[in-house]
């Protein structure tokens, strides 16, 4: 078939104008949709907080006519992705979870004291909560709200403490350890432990050592470092709550250690309870249904807190619709909702005094509230945190002392800068010296 | 090819190897650039000056560096020297084109084609010393298994037996084709003047496969120093610095602590190390074949 020059240039002509026309119509639409607002937020990738977001996408999307995308992720890549995206300045999200593990980027958050004000949120959350420390704050203004919280706690099966006559009331980790050796002593025989925790996941071992240190964590020249003599004396503490696990107690990961609880195969756990609450009442998925009680934190130390805050990235486009997103998510009936399907720590105080729940969560609520009006957040970043947490491995290990322990952590953290927003979080929760 | 036609093929590829080179060389230049830099990414969206061999200093002087470096080749050492004598055994255990020996082949290759963070979790599970399968077995033969993932020995071991697992088919594929291409009448001369099997694989076969071997061994070298994956799910680089390896090392500097002229610095230090390691295998390699 030949084509003439002429024809060719006529239909190539037409095809091409219509081929153009498309486009510019395309375009004119995609810029008449992209006028519809839209924001993206991150939660992490726990089974608990990324589905608690998911279950009120569409609800939020129908009365707000926001568009709304989530972004999860787990722990780690969460904590990564919000670092690399602020200090690079891309602006992909909008609403941001994290907490002071990211507070060297801190100064990229919006201040949110005007959005607060306006709106009255946080009159319902509990006091400690709302405080610096669990909230996040940079250069004294408030650049987190809490949407969550959790605090490490102790849970335990009262149907054992009630057997063998032995008293959950502690106060201090030597009071709780003289509890495990009456269980280890009681439960001979029946492989069942006095205590579980995940000494193997690396990055919990502070939880443990936190509750027992009561010393500072930032010197008065706004460094990192411990003292010297409290410090020694709680990580040998943590080292002996180990002889009460189980058999592979320093290999458990946090799924395992709940695991062996839920399995009933230890007396205590301790443990994040939102990991566990919800499948600790439910009989599918555990053997101590109506069996356990969350216990009162041991001092001298405290209770290290989760509590994640939304922040509002400086560089979203519509810091007003992030807000109506944070407000949605956050407002306290939902937070109970959350926590009842969810098993998310609700960092209302009108969770915990509502007494419907009370006679359905008697054994928990009131444990958790005592422990989150005790808890802090860590002054330490991930540097400071890793030095941390990997000699505590090697002092579990064997391969060095305590002593020798806080000397290595302390010679690694003097290249470590302290972040100016840490140093106020160590300050407000009496952290410093 | 006359000077035009090669003339126009240049022009017609050079957008092609422009681009190769920008995407090859550029980063390598760049993180070069960046390791001489004083820049965590926390503190500055950009590099701070320019701070002379102030990282290369600080990693070199490391404790947690050398332990790294230690820990790599340790496990690099001993999984690569398994995988080879695994590899070459397994590979004439199944060398033949019968439908059952084809079969077996197949499932030997398997480990091969799992992600290897699905093999660490899976691998993680079967270690679990109270309830994983390989202590449970142990059991039954009256053997009290070892706490795999908690001891820093075992860890180290645990993290050796998943490389070894993962990468010996990759061997054995390799060796497989290296036999197959051995003239017969080699093998048929030595069996006539009375050798057996094993005095012909030592004095036939393994001379003939050794510039195989040797670039097997520096695939296989490099693959497990640059492993991360495996160690990330499996063991997390714990216990402690237990099965800490250099690219979690790095990774730690650059990803997590966001330490950027101290990563590039790290990883240009494994480059040069790495270099001269390339450069051994294939010097040994052209003295072997001359």
């Amino acid at each position: 078939m030949s084509i003439k020059r002429r024809s060719f240039i006529k239909k190539a002509g037409v095809y091409g104008s219509g081929l153009m026309a498309a486009n510019a119509a395309s375009m004119m639409f995609t810029k008449r949709a992209s006028a519809a607002k839209e924001i993206t937020t991150t939660f992490m990738k726990s089974g608990t907080y990324d589905l608690a977001a998911e279950s009120i996408e569409n609800s939020f999307e129908k009365e707000t006519g926001i568009d709304l995308e989530i972004i999860t992720s787990p722990w780690a890549v969460l904590n990564q992705n919000h670092i690399a995206d602020l200090t690079t300045g891309t602006g992909e999200f909008d609403v941001m979870s994290g907490e002071f593990w990211i507070a060297s980027v801190f100064n990229h958050m919006l201040p949110l004291d005007g959005y607060v004000n306006n709106s009255g949120y946080g009159s319902t959350i509990i006091n400690r909560l709302w405080e610096p420390g669990p909230s996040n704050f940079f250069n004294g203004k408030r650049i987190g709200v809490p949407h969550s919280a959790d605090a490490y706690s102790i849970i335990y099966r009262k149907d054992i403490f009630e057997k063998y006559n032995i008293d959950p009331n502690w106060t201090t980790w030597k009071e709780y350890l003289y509890t495990a050796n009456q269980l280890k002593n009681v439960l001979k025989g029946q492989d069942i432990a006095p205590i579980s925790f995940a000494w193997g996941a690396p990055d919990q071992a502070a939880a443990i050592f936190l509750g027992a240190y009561d010393g500072m964590m930032v010197n008065s020249k706004g460094e990192y470092e411990l003292e010297k003599d409290k410090a020694i004396a709680a990580l040998n503490l943590m080292m002996d709550t180990a002889n009460y696990g189980p058999s592979n107690a320093k290999a458990l990961s946090i799924d395992e250690s709940n695991a062996v609880f839920l399995d009933g195969k230890a007396a205590t756990l301790i443990c994040w309870p939102s990991f566990v609450r919800s499948s600790a009442d439910k009989n599918s998925e555990s053997n101590v249904v109506g069996k356990w009680e969350l216990g009162n934190w041991p001092g001298p130390g405290f209770p290290m807190v989760s509590a994640w805050n939304l922040f509002i990235s400086k560089y979203s486009s519509d810091p007003d619709s992030a807000w109506k997103w944070i407000e949605y998510h956050g407002d306290s009936e939902r937070s109970k909702q959350f926590m009842e399907d969810f098993g998310i720590g609700s960092p209302h105080r009108t969770t915990y005094e509502d007494k419907a729940l009370l006679r359905k969560h008697g054994h928990d609520y009131p444990g958790m509230l005592s422990n989150l009006s005790k808890a802090k957040s860590l002054p330490w970043i991930f540097e400071a945190y890793e030095v941390f947490f990997r000699n505590v491995g090697e002092l579990m290990s064997g391969n060095q002392s305590s002593s020798e322990t806080v000397d290595i952590v302390h010679e690694a953290w003097s290249s470590i800068k302290v972040p100016a927003a840490l140093i106020e979080t160590a300050e407000s929760q009496g952290l410093k010296g | 090819m006359k000077n035009k036609e090669w003339k126009s093929y240049s022009i017609l590829i050079s957008p092609t190897v422009i681009f190769v080179i920008f995407l090859q060389f550029y980063p390598l230049a760049y993180s070069f650039y960046i390791s001489f830099q004083e820049w965590a990414l926390t503190s500055s969206q950009i590099p701070q000056g320019f701070n002379y061999l102030k990282n290369y200093n600080d990693i070199l002087n490391d404790s947690v560096f050398h332990r790294a470096v230690k820990n790599s080749l340790i496990i690099t050492i001993t999984s690569v020297f398994f995988q080879i004598v695994l590899g070459v055994i397994l590979a004439y255990l199944t060398i033949g084109s019968t439908w059952t020996i084809r079969f077996i082949r197949t499932i030997l290759i398997l480990p091969m084609v799992i992600a290897p963070v699905a093999a660490g979790t899976l691998w993680r599970m079967l270690f679990n010393s109270r309830s994983g399968l390989i202590n449970h077995l142990l059991i039954k033969v009256g053997i009290v298994g070892p706490e795999w993932l908690s001891d820093q020995t075992w860890a180290v071991i645990s993290v050796i037996i998943l490389d070894i697992w993962q990468a010996t088919p990759f061997v054995l594929l390799v060796v497989v084709a290296g036999i197959s291409s051995i003239p017969k009448d080699f093998q048929e001369s030595a069996s006539i003047d009375g050798a057996s099997r094993f005095q012909t694989f030592l004095r036939i076969d393994l001379p003939i496969l050794v510039p195989l071997l040797l670039i097997v061994f520096l695939f296989r070298f490099m693959d497990s120093l640059l492993n991360m994956d495996s160690v990330y799910s499996l063991t997390f680089g714990g216990p402690g610095y237990g099965t800490y390896t250099l690219t979690f090392y790095i990774y730690t500097l650059g990803l997590r602590n966001f330490n950027f002229g101290d990563a590039s610095a790290a990883s240009w230090i494994f480059m040069f190390f790495s270099i001269i390691f390339i450069s051994l295998i294939f010097y040994l390699q052209k003295k072997y074949e001359n």
